[in-house]
């Protein structure tokens, strides 16, 4: 039985092999230093280069990401000269169809597949606070990985997690990290889901 | 033609007759104080009495609501026992499968009827931000609302403002109050939504609108002269279309 621990990401001692995706929203401290320490690939999408240069004052040159991709409308002229002139990959991609998110997992799963790297999970910092319509569009962008890859695709800020449950197979979510807050959701976002449940103290 | 400007409710000069609800995030001082003085009925949903409590500090009995509804889980003890002391209504909503904030809009709606008020807006402070599954929930109200009642209900927080735009009629949306941000959004969240728009930057014709092939973010108002001002947003959909849009960031000179 195949079982996913959606926290296992925050744990320093959990199994899962992560690639780290920072969005453009205030960075957790305390979830930024086990997530990048463990990420095998790290990178920042547009404005998310600003809040890893502001967290990281005074030693920047130990959190370079591998990338900065975007359309750099968010990104600062200081933040992105200093990366620049750092060696770190800048990926303009304009494409106004599709969110600084979404293009930015692209290249990752690129990467993972050039690097040939065994990945697990593809975690997320930022993307559920702020302007509402970056929130919908992290959701959107949830929908679009999995058109471009199997490995699950986890958002975390704050205090929430989300990730989107493909249909068609059972999933078991393992919730015993020690990490998991009280509440849980499930979400049918975009259209009705008939949808069966255990393990919910309301299950469908 | 029918026009609606989601921002009037925050102009003090708006013409929206306006009734209030409070829901459990911290609470934006700017916009409070135009919302509470225009408000007919003002309300909140259990925890925001904690947020009413504390912005309203050394000055209370200025600003007691009319009731507070919910089932009571976040409202804290000494809250509650003080606006239970200056009789606001307090009622115990338990129902576990709708959201304080559905159960305070119905009470609202009753009591919108019962005062027999002349209301042309609903309009809710907090609601997109915390926990991730309570803005969903709020998502899921804005449903709730429409079979409810006619009255568009409004959300805002911080800087954004999300409204649900019924299907199977023209929308005409005014955004020249001048509190407008920059970006604006429609997000087919329930089900795809065939969408023609136009005053927009990034315009639907006829398109679907669905989670995983488009969906409008970033988007903005249509290029236009200065003088004249932006033109309505108009927006026709087949399925209920959350529509969300930037507030430009305001002193707090009263």
């Amino acid at each position: 039985m195949d079982e996913f621990a959606p926290l296992d990401c925050l744990l320093p001692s959990g199994i899962q092999r992560i690639c780290l995706v920072i969005l453009n929203q205030p960075i957790d401290e305390r979830y930024f230093h086990v997530l990048w320490s463990k990420a095998k690939i790290r990178a920042c999408a547009d404005g998310g280069a600003n809040h890893l240069y502001r967290l990281t004052e005074g030693r920047r040159e130990s959190f370079l990401p591998d990338y900065i991709s975007g359309d750099f409308d968010s990104i600062l002229p200081e933040v992105k000269a200093f990366y620049a002139e750092k060696n770190c990959k800048l990926m303009e991609t304009p494409d106004q169809d599709l969110t600084d998110f979404t293009k930015c997992l692209a290249i990752m799963v690129e990467e993972i597949k050039a690097q040939k790297l065994q990945i697990d999970t593809i975690v997320t910092l930022g993307g559920l606070g702020g302007r509402f319509d970056q929130i919908m569009a992290t959701v959107e962008t949830l929908f679009h990985a999995q058109k471009i890859t199997d490995l699950p695709v986890v958002v975390i800020q704050d205090r929430s997690l989300a990730v989107l449950l493909q249909e068609g197979r059972q999933h078991h979510l393992n919730v015993n990290t020690g990490l998991e807050g009280k509440w849980c959701s499930l979400v049918p976002v975009g259209s009705p889901c008939l949808t069966t449940t255990s393990g919910l103290k309301w299950n469908l």
